[in-house]
C-alpha cells in the first residue's frame, strides 16, 4: 500500500509519498516518484490503480501547462484542484473511470496562502491542514490531530512529517522503501534531500 | 406515455450529447489510429467472454488455453545492460514447448523480453518494431529507449482490462541515453530502473541477483550472474525451465551470447560451485 | 403472498429490466490430432481423419490437412468450422497474394500472416491449433506452429489437437533424441542430432497415430500424410482401428 501524506503549514505544503513500486509480492523499484509538477507552485501526489496513476496524473500535468501556455498566467491551486475533481468526476460516469486518488499542494502567489486538497477518484475534494491516503491515514492523522499548529513553519513541518515517518516506519507490515519529501511555497516545488 | 418514458432513458439523444460533450477521452472503446483492428464478439460484456474462454486460473476446464509462466530478467551495469530470459512455455500443466524465444530482437539496439501472453508479447513487440523504424524514418534519428517504451505502454494501455498479459523489458543503448531498461506491463505501468526480474520465477530470479549483484561487474561476470539467476530460477519454479538465452547490449548494438540447455548448465554449475546441495548426483 | 419467496415481494415483482441476453457458446471441438515434421529436405503434415463431437462420430473420413499451393500444407485442429474459417481466408489471401505480386508466398511470410489471421481474433479467438508445413528459401523442411492466438515459432516437429499430450513426447524422444545418449560413451555423451530420412519419418508417424487412436476417444479411424518436397506435394493415406 503506497504512502501519500501532506501536510500545510503557514508558508507552504510538505508533501510525502513512498518511494517503492510494488507489483505483485516484489518491490520493483525503490525510487519512485508518486507525485508530478503541474505547474511552478502546484504539486499532485497520487496512488491508486497502477497505470490509470501516472496517465492520469500525466494527463493533468499536460492540460495545465497547456492552460499556462495559452492564457500566458499560472492557474491558481483553487483552479487546480477544481479541475483535477472535474475530471475525475467525469471519468467515473464514463465506462472505464480512473481509480486514482491525489492530493494537491500549491501555492497562491497572488494571495499568499499555501493550499492542500484531498481528493478521491469519486470526485470527492476535500480542502484540509493535512491529509493522507491510504493506510498511512490510520497510523498518521492521530499523531498529526494531536501535533499539529496552525502557525508551524515550513520547518516545523518537516519535524512533524519525520514523527510520522517513525510512526511508519515502526507500524506498516511492508517495508515502503522510505519517502520522498517535497515542499511547495513561494519559491516554487523543492525536493527536500536526507534520509527519510 | 412513451413519450415520457423516453426522455429518462439512457438512449434519449439529447442524454447522449451531454455525455459526449468533448470527453472523448474517457472513451476506452479501442479506436487505435496506430494499430490494426481487432475482432470482438458481438455482446454485451466481452471480457468477461474472453475470460471464461481463455483464462484457465478462473475456469481450469477452459478450451482455449493462453501460455504462460516465464523468468526473464534484465539489468543494468558499467559494461551496459544483460538481459538473460528461460525458454518454458506452459498451457495449464501441460509444456507446450521448451525452446521459445523471449527474447525480441526490435532492432539492432533494442531488445524486448516476453513474460505473459505469448501472442501478445511476440505482437506487439514486433508491431513496436515497426513503429520504430517509422519513428527513424520521421525523424532521420534512431528512436530513444524512453519513447519506444512508451508507445508500447500507452498502446497495452488502451486495451486496459481486455485481458492482455504482458510483461515486458524494453532494453536499449542510445547516445543521450545510456544503457537504459523499461519495465513496462499490461495494467499500464511503466518504470525505468537498474534491474527487474520479470514472471513466475521473478523471486528466485531477484534473490540470486540482488545478492551477487554489483556496478562494477566483468562483461564474464554479468553474463554468467544473469544465467546464474535464470537458473536458480528454471531449478525452482515449474513454470520456468527449457533452456537460457543470453545477451549483452551495449553502445554498438546487443551482442547475443548464445542458449544454454538447462539439464546441460546445472550439472556444470553444481559442480564448479558445489552449489543446488540439495540436490544429489 | 408467499412468505419464502426471496425474489418477490409487495415492492418488487421480480421482473428485472436487464436485457434477455443468451448464453453466447460458439466454440466445440471436433477432435482429432495432427502432427508436423521437418526433414532436410522435405516436410509432412499429417492429420487422423476421424470427426466428432462429444461421443458421436460424425465422419471417418474428413480431411483437415490441406494443401493450398506454393508447396505449402496447412491445418487448423481444434474447433472445425474455425478451423475452416481459417483456412478458407488464408487460401482466398493467397490467391491475392498472387495477383498482385506475381510470386510464390514464402513459409516464413505465410507464418506471419497467419499470426494477423489469428491475432486479429485476439478477442474473439479461433478455437484451433495450427500448424503449417513447407520448404523454406533454402529448400530445408519447415514447420511452423501456433497457439490459439498467433504466437508462433519454427520447429523441427509438432503435435497438435487432442492427443498432442500422447504423441509430443514421443517425438521428443524419437526426432529431437531428447534423453537419449550415445550406445559408445557409456552414458556420457548425448546422442547426436541428425535429419531422419523421409521412409523413417513415415514409420514414426504411423506409430504415432496408431499409438494414439489406441489410448485416445477421438482419434482414429485413417490417416493422411501430406509430404512435401522439391518436387511437389503428395498424399498418403493408411488405415487407422475404427472403433
Amino acid at each position: 500500500m503506497d504512502i501519500v501524506l501532506g501536510i500545510k503549514v503557514s508558508d507552504g505544503v510538505v508533501i510525502a509519498t513512498s518511494k517503492a513500486a510494488t507489483r505483485g509480492i516484489s518491490i520493483l523499484k525503490d525510487t519512485d516518484d508518486k507525485t508530478r509538477d503541474l505547474s511552478d507552485h502546484n504539486l499532485m501526489a497520487f496512488t491508486g490503480e497502477s497505470g490509470d496513476t501516472v496517465q492520469f496524473a500525466e494527463y493533468i500535468q499536460a492540460n495545465i501547462q497547456l492552460y499556462n501556455m495559452r492564457e500566458g498566467h499560472e492557474l491558481s491551486p483553487y483552479a487546480v484542484s477544481h479541475f483535477v475533481r472535474n475530471t475525475l468526476a467525469k471519468s467515473l460516469r464514463s465506462r472505464k473511470p480512473y481509480q486514482v486518488n491525489a492530493l494537491l499542494a500549491g501555492y497562491d502567489t497572488d494571495k499568499k496562502t499555501p493550499s492542500l486538497s484531498w481528493i478521491d477518484y469519486l470526485g470527492t475534494k476535500a480542502d484540509l491542514p493535512y491529509a493522507a491516503h491510504g493506510y498511512a491515514a490510520f497510523y498518521t492523522l492521530s499523531l498529526l490531530d494531536h501535533h499539529y499548529r496552525k502557525d508551524m513553519t515550513v520547518e516545523d513541518g518537516l519535524r512533524l512529517l519525520k514523527l510520522c515517518n517513525k510512526e511508519l516506519n515502526t507500524r506498516m507490515p511492508i517495508d515502503f522503501k522510505g519517502l520522498q519529501v517535497k515542499v511547495v511555497n513561494k519559491d516554487g516545488v523543492k525536493v527536500v534531500d536526507g534520509e527519510w | 406515455m412513451n413519450s415520457i418514458a423516453q426522455q429518462f432513458r439512457h438512449t434519449n439523444p439529447a442524454h447522449e450529447a451531454f455525455q459526449d460533450n468533448d470527453n472523448e477521452f474517457f472513451e476506452s472503446g479501442v479506436d487505435l489510429k496506430m494499430a490494426p483492428s481487432i475482432t470482438v464478439p458481438p455482446i454485451s460484456q466481452p471480457t468477461e467472454f474472453l475470460r471464461a474462454h481463455t483464462d484457465d486460473a478462473s475456469n481450469p476446464d477452459c478450451k482455449i488455453k493462453i501460455a504462460h509462466g516465464t523468468t526473464t530478467l534484465a539489468f543494468r551495469f558499467k559494461e551496459g545492460i544483460i538481459v538473460a530470459v528461460d525458454s518454458r512455455a506452459t498451457a495449464g500443466d501441460w509444456i507446450a514447448s521448451q525452446t521459445v524465444n523471449k527474447v525480441i530482437r526490435i532492432n539492432p539496439f533494442l531488445l524486448g523480453t516476453m513474460a505473459g501472453g505469448a501472442a501478445d508479447c511476440q505482437y506487439w513487440e514486433t508491431w513496436l518494431g515497426t513503429q520504430c523504424r517509422l519513428h527513424e524514418l520521421r525523424e532521420k534519428e534512431r528512436i530513444s529507449v524512453a519513447a519506444a517504451s512508451k508507445i508500447l505502454g500507452n498502446l497495452v494501455y488502451q486495451y486496459k482490462g481486455m485481458g492482455l498479459s504482458m510483461g515486458t523489458m524494453v532494453c536499449g543503448f542510445t547516445k543521450k541515453e545510456g544503457p537504459t531498461i523499461y519495465y513496462v506491463d499490461s495494467d499500464g505501468s511503466r518504470l525505468k530502473g537498474d534491474m527487474f526480474c520479470v514472471g513466475s520465477g521473478q523471486t528466485f530470479a531477484y534473490g540470486v541477483l540482488d545478492s551477487n549483484y554489483k556496478w562494477d561487474l566483468s562483461v564474464e561476470d554479468a553474463l554468467y550472474l544473469g544465467k546464474r539467476s535464470i537458473l536458480a530460477a528454471q531449478h525452482r519454479d515449474a513454470y520456468s525451465g527449457g533452456s537460457i538465452n543470453l545477451y549483452h547490449v551495449t553502445e554498438s548494438g546487443w551482442v547475443y551470447h548464445g542458449n544454454f540447455d538447462f539439464d546441460d548448465t546445472f550439472w556444470k554449475v553444481k559442480a564448479s560451485e558445489g552449489s543446488f546441495n540439495n540436490v544429489d548426483a | 403472498m408467499s412468505v419464502t419467496s426471496a425474489v418477490s415481494s409487495d415492492y418488487n415483482s421480480g421482473v428485472s429490466n436487464v436485457p434477455i441476453e443468451h448464453q453466447f457458446n460458439p466454440y466445440s471441438d471436433n477432435g482429432g490430432t495432427v502432427l508436423g515434421i521437418a526433414g532436410e529436405d522435405f516436410a509432412i503434415l499429417a492429420g487422423d481423419t476421424r470427426h466428432t463431437t462429444g461421443y458421436s462420430i460424425n465422419s471417418r473420413y474428413e480431411p483437415k490437412v490441406f494443401s493450398v499451393g506454393d508447396e505449402l500444407l496447412i491445418t487448423a485442429n481444434g474447433f472445425a468450422a474455425d478451423g475452416d474459417a481459417l483456412v478458407k481466408r488464408f487460401r482466398n489471401q493467397l490467391k491475392w497474394y498472387h495477383f498482385d505480386h506475381k510470386k510464390n508466398l514464402t513459409i516464413k511470410s505465410a507464418a506471419r500472416f497467419i499470426q494477423h489471421l489469428l491475432y486479429g481474433k485476439r478477442f474473439f479467438p479461433y478455437y484451433v491449433h495450427t500448424i503449417i508445413a513447407g520448404l523454406d528459401e533454402e529448400g530445408k523442411g519447415a514447420v511452423y506452429s501456433f497457439d490459439p492466438v498467433g504466437s508462433y515459432e519454427r520447429e523441427q516437429c509438432r503435435a497438435g489437437g487432442g492427443a498432442a499430450s500422447l504423441i509430443m513426447p514421443f517425438l521428443d524422444n524419437q526426432v529431437n533424441f531428447k534423453n537419449q545418449m550415445d550406445p559408445d560413451s557409456n552414458g556420457t555423451a548425448k546422442k547426436e542430432l541428425k535429419y531422419l530420412k523421409l521412409d523413417e519419418v513415415i514409420s514414426l508417424v504411423r506409430d504415432a497415430f496408431s499409438s494414439a487412436t489406441e489410448r485416445h476417444i477421438n482419434v482414429g479411424d485413417g490417416l493422411e500424410i501430406l509430404i512435401v518436397t522439391k518436387d511437389g506435394v503428395r498424399t498418403e493415406y493408411y488405415p487407422l482401428k475404427k472403433d
